[in-house]
């Protein structure tokens, strides 16, 4: 099944990680010299910023700018726009609003899709006549969802809420019912045949076996509203207010359309400040699932 | 013996599409489908709810797809349709074979040599929290014309997602393997072909599907915002004109064809992974 897939993927990804850091903290190596590894990712960044710059500069380096990374804004006037943007309340406006509207339809579709997903996978009844109409509708990309969803909600914000609702939403449901089909039925016998009432056994023996599920889909399903965000943002184009800010994908759409001083050092901005965001949020999602299934925590 | 086995398989495939209409599953299915389509058609147009003004109805969208001349330009009789189907695909096939010829050489690189993923992983790992829909106005600026902002998102996303699972499949392969072909002689390139690279196939696969779903996720949106023709740029242009039945068209054959792709992936990755199909008993 799909689903299980990309579990077992991202739980591989959690364990490869957590490896490579136990392998750079090494204290004995860090006090004698510098882990190989260390050196070589700094190498990598800094010819990575090298290539930029020379791209970004090759108009004034050599005869004509380079294909492609010619129009690239250098390095230190991304810095420099940014500098100026982070002191701007209408900048940490459009990172906010974009973050409540990720939290808020990721929300949604944590609160929907897991009793969703735990029904589809305990009751058969009600998978096969629910499984099979999501699966018809779930290949549809949810940024397809953006044109009608702005006809059927009555404001901007109610229909970005709805995509990423969308986009979060199948990838939650997959994954628990991914994961409930994958406990053992074993324990479903030895709870019974002990006794357990069918509400202790979804307590004690579903619960904390599909934990681990919710959390990576809601990993996986973080990183796809952000995704669905920009594009909600891009798409609806451009926002109303752009000076009170308005979400981080109008900023970037802005940026691009008015198309003055900067503009590229803007988009560029832009893009880091939605990493960031992605990231942290995403890492957010990562420690909750810690503490929420700590069994699972590698001492 | 091979025949006859293939006789068995065929045989029993034709008994469980029997069983489909037989057993209750079939019907419980057809359940599941009459209440999605039976809301969708009596919100709209039956009790017309006001929220639902604006949707086109399932009769509505229906007459309009299989009508020899539909009145917003668009059905199963028309060119234009077919043409949209084409350009999206050939977009993604484009795009797809490059991410693949990119990434899976870039995933086992990565996977296989130390070195080479202390240089690269780290930049890899700072681009990658960035969504490649934010890339989208940096696209248009960097390429010019209309077709290769497309293509460079839809290749970019898929890209990330091949050589990430290649690696993790380089990763997953268990070093004993590695050590016993050493140890029995095998020069680093006899385990790179014989062990690793049949050893990261199953990942590989995981990725390319998941690659591909990332390239129609993409494509839709370089379509909305920087090409010409296509299904994501047929569902703008009639949210634009008010076709609405249309966007409705559009988005249906977006997901029938999103599926048929990811279904050519599995298929091939079964091919491919025989050993495999048998293990999962598929």
């Amino acid at each position: 099944m799909a689903s299980k897939g990309i579990g077992s993927l991202i739980a591989h990804r959690d364990m490869n990680t957590s490896a490579s850091a136990s392998l750079v903290g090494n204290p004995l190596s860090m006090r004698m010299h510098l882990n190989p590894d260390v050196v070589r990712s700094i190498v990598g960044v800094v010819a990575f910023l090298a290539i930029w710059e020379i791209g970004a500069h090759s108009a004034q380096l050599f005869a004509s700018p380079l294909p492609w990374i010619g129009r690239l804004p250098a390095p230190e006037a991304v810095m420099a726009v940014w500098g100026q943007l982070l002191v701007q309340k209408s900048y940490w406006m459009d990172l906010y609003l974009s973050f409540l509207r990720v939290s808020s339809g990721f929300l949604v579709a944590l609160l929907i899709g897991v009793p969703y997903g735990l029904l589809l996978a305990l009751n058969r009844v009600a998978y096969e006549v629910g499984f099979p109409t999501f699966e018809v509708i779930r290949p549809i990309p949810p940024i397809a969802w953006i044109p009608a969803s702005i006809l059927f909600w009555p404001t901007q914000g109610l229909s970005i809420g709805f995509v990423i609702f969308l986009g979060a939403f199948f990838t939650i449901v997959l994954n628990v019912i991914g994961g409930t089909k994958s406990i053992d039925r074993r324990y479903f016998k030895a709870a019974t045949s002990m006794g357990a009432s069918k509400l202790n056994i979804f307590r004690r023996v579903v619960l904390p076996s599909v934990l681990p599920s919710i959390v990576v889909g809601a990993v996986v399903g973080m990183g796809i509203s952000w995704e669905v965000v920009i594009a909600g943002e891009l798409i609806t184009g451009g926002g109303s207010a752009s000076g009170s800010g308005s979400g981080i994908g109008f900023f970037i759409w802005n940026s691009y359309v008015a198309a003055g001083q900067a503009a590229e050092a803007k988009i560029v901005v832009g893009m880091i400040s939605i990493g960031i965001m992605g990231y942290v949020s995403s890492e957010l999602i990562r420690f909750i699932g810690r503490r929420v299934t700590p069994w699972l925590v590698v001492r | 013996m091979a025949a006859s086995d293939d006789a068995g398989r065929i045989d029993s495939s034709l008994w469980n599409v029997l069983q489909l209409f037989q057993g209750r599953r079939f019907y419980l299915m057809l359940i599941g489908f009459a209440l999605m389509l039976g809301f969708w058609h009596l919100s709209v147009e039956v009790w017309r709810l006001s929220r639902f003004k604006e949707m086109p109805g399932l009769t509505e969208v229906v007459r309009e797809w299989t009508s020899r001349e539909p009145s917003f330009g668009i059905s199963i009789f028309t060119g234009d349709y077919y043409r949209d189907i084409l350009v999206s695909c050939r977009r993604v096939a484009i795009s797809f074979l490059v991410a693949t010829a990119l990434g899976i050489p870039f995933g086992l690189l990565l996977g296989w040599s130390r070195k080479f993923r202390g240089y690269v992983f780290s930049v890899f790992e700072l681009l990658r929290p960035i969504p490649v829909i934010a890339w989208v106005p940096l696209a248009i600026l960097m390429f010019n014309g209309q077709e290769t902002p497309v293509i460079f998102l839809v290749t970019m996303s898929s890209f990330f997602a091949t050589a990430l699972n290649t690696k993790l499949g380089v990763e997953s392969i268990d070093q004993s393997c590695i050590r016993a072909a050493r140890c029995l002689g095998a020069k680093p390139r006899q385990v790179f072909v014989h062990v690793i690279l049949p050893g990261a196939l199953p990942y590989m696969f995981t990725g390319l599907q998941i690659g591909m779903g990332c390239a129609w996720f993409s494509l839709v949106v370089g379509e909305m915002v920087a090409g010409q023709f296509g299904l994501g740029y047929r569902i703008n242009t009639a949210y634009v004109t008010v076709a609405y039945p249309t966007m409705v068209i559009s988005m249906l054959t977006l997901g029938l064809v999103g599926y048929g792709s990811s279904a050519l992936i599995r298929l091939l990755g079964n091919a491919l992974m025989r050993w495999r199909a048998r293990e999962l008993a598929l």
